[in-house]
């Protein structure tokens, strides 16, 4: 790899110096992932936006650990004068399930903020508008939580028309016209054993 | 020179002949399939040679395309929609999500079956189906109106209760109005 990574090593400096319990990766070229306690990240995103220069929230999202009992948060944001995205990430637990909004910072993290809300069911305090988004009239845990079972959910919810018990997975012919094999973990995900 | 029965057949031949050929299509586009109306209607597959049209509002059509997948958000308007058209009216189920789910088969928020909400007249299947099965799908309709078989809306009315039924299922919190029809 022969680019010019100046930007990206001045960026992880200026982060490095100011947050010094952060995790810095330099994932590839323009991409830089920060890791930080869950405290640190409204001052992190105050002082990216506003001595970094990264002014645009490209995206904010959630991802359910189950397995360690936590969420993780993900803000993406992108500078136009750089060209990096710098991914700041951060674990919340699951039991209590609450972070602090940033809709001070960029108005658009509202509208994030609702949409984790509802399907993850992660309270934003300080966002007044956590209210029904998309899904309406939903009363069963957050949908993409991943304790909620989404196959039993559509059994018992919605009528099955009968005739695709036989269905066939699709990898196994692909499977025997190129030769190649199915390897473990998605033999898993199979159609024949999620019936 | 002819008695009541044989002039109600003529009668209905008529009419049915002048419906077949004017079908017209409320723009409700639900799902991905929405996007293969533009084609359809536009001039490489000129569907205006059917007598197939768009219509802006549901009063003024005579067919509900549901063009896809339909969320349960969505099956409440559509069912507001299609109670709202007049009769002759006429349900046409697009794409193989609207048939056994297709790929939304495991999703929580798509209904798997539309005939359990709706009467459906004609099913095309395909994911998704191409202008010239849509125009396909059209002259089958056309054929069943013109032998008089696409009853959809007699159906409806006459297993309200049982679709109704259905629909209570899905649509949980149910805030709809009453027709009498």
């Amino acid at each position: 790899m022969n680019k010019n990574l100046y930007n990206e090593n001045q960026t992880i400096e200026e982060i490095k110096n100011t947050f010094h319990t952060a995790e810095i990766k330099l994932q590839r070229e323009s991409r830089i992932i920060v890791k930080l306690r869950s405290d640190l990240i409204p001052p992190f995103l105050s002082y990216a936006k506003n001595y970094l220069a990264f002014n645009h929230l490209a995206h904010f999202s959630c991802v359910d650990w189950i397995e360690d009992n936590e969420f993780e948060l993900v803000y993406l944001l992108y500078s136009y004068e750089k060209n990096i995205v710098v991914i700041a990430k951060t674990r919340i637990s699951r039991d209590k399930a609450e972070f602090v909004t940033i809709k001070h910072l960029w108005r658009q993290a509202e509208t994030y903020e609702r949409e984790i809300h509802e399907m993850f069911g992660i309270n934003f305090t300080g966002n007044d508008r956590l209210n029904e988004f998309i899904l309406e009239d939903w009363d069963d845990i957050p949908p993409m939580r991943r304790d909620f079972n989404t196959i039993q959910f559509a059994k018992d919810n919605f009528y099955t028309r009968p005739g695709r018990e036989d269905a066939q997975d699709v990898r196994e012919t692909i499977t025997k016209k190129s030769g190649e094999k199915i390897p473990d973990f998605a033999k898993e995900f199979s159609v024949r054993n999620l019936k | 020179m002819f008695n009541d029965k044989e002039a109600s057949k003529i009668v209905d031949i008529i009419k049915n002949f002048a419906r077949k050929h004017s079908l017209w299509v409320v723009a409700y586009g639900t799902g991905c399939g929405a996007i293969e109306l533009p084609p359809t209607m536009t001039s490489r597959y000129d569907a205006e040679r059917f007598g197939i049209r768009g219509s802006a509002t549901p009063r003024q059509a005579d067919v509900l395309l549901i063009t896809g997948y339909l969320s349960v958000k969505t099956l409440k308007r559509v069912i507001r929609t299609y109670e709202q058209m007049q009769e002759p009216k006429y349900v046409i189920g697009f794409g193989s999500c609207t048939i056994n789910g297709g790929m939304y088969w495991d999703s929580y928020n798509t209904i798997k079956a539309l005939d359990r909400y709706l009467p459906v007249d004609v099913y095309i299947n395909g994911c998704m189906p191409r202008p010239e099965a849509v125009i396909s799908g059209f002259i089958k309709l056309q054929q069943l109106i013109s032998e008089g078989k696409a009853d959809g809306a007699k159906r409806y009315r006459e297993n309200l209760e049982w679709y109704r039924e259905n629909q209570r299922k899905v649509i949980k919190n149910w805030r709809m109005p009453e027709y009498n029809w």
